[in-house]
């Protein structure tokens, strides 16, 4: 059986950072659930505005969009998106780790590769996409 | 144990059986608004069993069945069902890597061009009436169910010659088969086809939020050759960089409520590990043919409602 090193190393970080993500949400989810931490939206309010389209749901409520929800972290809802956002950041960190073992590797087309798919992967996290709606 | 998971199993069926039935009955207004999350939390548990045995990804059953069923908007149910593809994608790619059954290098030129079209889906979801989004996703559920039920699979295809892309790419190595109990070689063809159909996937994945394994498998078996395991396999990583390019996208908009993601991943998650016990046991091909059903029903349901005949 052939497994490559940075296919080993992937498996190795991916299996750290997802954990590590969904703990994370599950503990804020509890805390927020629970009522340990104040939600910006009072829980008994959400089933009138989870049937609503999104942008009437914004509109309502004020939610944040794109990177505005760092504000908010001491509100329920926003610190379970802190787990949301590292399950979104897990595949990024482990295309830069598998990047530079390709580089030192001197696979250059698959170093090309990974490096493409960083630049979308970061793309999209930094909102380059949504910015501006 | 066994005995212990079927009676959390029925214990969590008759729970989402009870919420939302007795939710349904009462105004939005008099629902405590904990019985929506508890009910999706109870649906994501059995989704979770059902998808391991069935061997399908839950997107492709939560998405059209929550929309259809549940109150929560399709803006919404799409975000949550993204993710909840991803962290399931997520969960199960180190062993499938670290095993051999994935491979990164099959893999990562198809998932650069099918995060890159899932970004495109994504956007043209926000930017399409619900109406035309819910419509689509039916005739979108409705095909896969026709793609699940004529589509063959093949263990270990024929590929009698590598071509010159995939060869650059060097989408080639061996594989453990544990079940074969030998070491099996293989390599792609049609590498360009392969490309453009995870094209189209992608913006399939982001436009409905539907994971995408029900497509990446035929395409890496069927179309590009490779074997049937190490397709299985190398579809779940490519749904954790798909599915986390277009998931951004659902965060930016503000379109993941917490309140449904949580409990809809850890219940697919608790619900998978008992799927995984029941493996063993479960008749397959009635689950199948069940979860074929399921989207019959809720591929009708997703267009009668985008048409607006039932609401």
């Amino acid at each position: 059986m052939q497994v490559s090193d940075e296919q080993r190393v992937y498996a190795r970080w991916l299996d750290w950072t997802a954990r590590i993500g969904v703990a994370v949400l599950a503990g804020a989810f509890l805390v927020y659930a629970f009522g340990f931490v104040e939600p910006q939206i009072a829980l008994e309010r959400l089933p009138g505005l989870w049937s609503l389209p999104l942008e009437r749901y914004l509109e309502l409520t004020g939610a944040p969009t794109g990177w505005q929800w760092l504000h908010f972290l001491d509100k329920g809802e926003y610190l379970c998106l802190i787990g949301v956002g590292l399950l979104g950041l897990a595949t990024l960190v482990c295309y830069l780790r598998i990047g530079i073992l390709l580089l030192r590797q001197r696979e250059r087309l698959q170093a090309a590769i990974v490096a493409l798919q960083i630049l979308v992967l970061l793309a999209a996290a930094a909102n380059l996409f949504t910015a501006g709606h | 144990m066994k005995s212990v998971s079927i009676r959390a199993a029925v214990l969590v069926f008759g729970l989402w059986l009870a919420a939302p039935a007795e939710a349904a009955t009462a105004e939005a207004g008099d629902v405590a608004w904990w019985l929506w999350p508890l009910g999706l939390f109870a649906f994501s548990f059995l989704l979770g069993i059902v998808a391991v045995v069935a061997g399908v990804g839950g997107g492709v059953l939560f998405v059209p069945l929550v929309g259809g069923f549940f109150p929560f908007h399709i803006d919404f149910v799409r975000g949550a069902g993204l993710l909840l593809a991803l962290s399931g994608a997520l969960s199960a790619t180190p062993a499938l890597l670290r095993n051999g059954l994935a491979s990164l290098r099959l893999a990562m030129p198809l998932a650069l061009v099918g995060s890159i079209t899932s970004i495109g889906g994504a956007l043209i979801g926000f930017a399409l009436p619900t109406n035309v989004v819910q419509t689509a996703l039916g005739l979108t559920i409705l095909a896969i169910a026709a793609l699940m039920w004529i589509a063959g699979r093949s263990d270990h295809p024929q590929v009698p010659a590598q071509d010159p892309l995939g060869a650059a790419f060097r989408m080639h190595g061996i594989y453990h088969d544990p079940a074969a109990g030998r070491d099996v070689e293989w390599r792609v063809h049609r590498t360009p086809a392969g490309l453009v159909a995870f094209a189209g996937i992608g913006v399939l994945a982001g436009m409905f939020g539907l994971g995408a394994g029900w497509a990446n498998i035929p395409v890496l078996n069927l179309l590009m050759g490779a074997p049937l395991k190490l397709s299985v396999g190398t579809s779940a990583f490519l749904l954790t960089v798909i599915d986390t390019s277009a998931a951004w996208i659902y965060i930016h908009r503000g379109a993941v409520l917490p309140m449904l993601v949580a409990p809809t991943i850890v219940g697919v998650m608790l619900g998978a590990k008992i799927g995984a016990r029941l493996l063993r046991i479960a008749p397959a091909r009635v689950v199948r043919r069940v979860v074929l059903t399921l989207l019959l029903v809720a591929g009708v349901r997703a267009v009668l409602k985008g048409l607006g005949i039932w609401n």
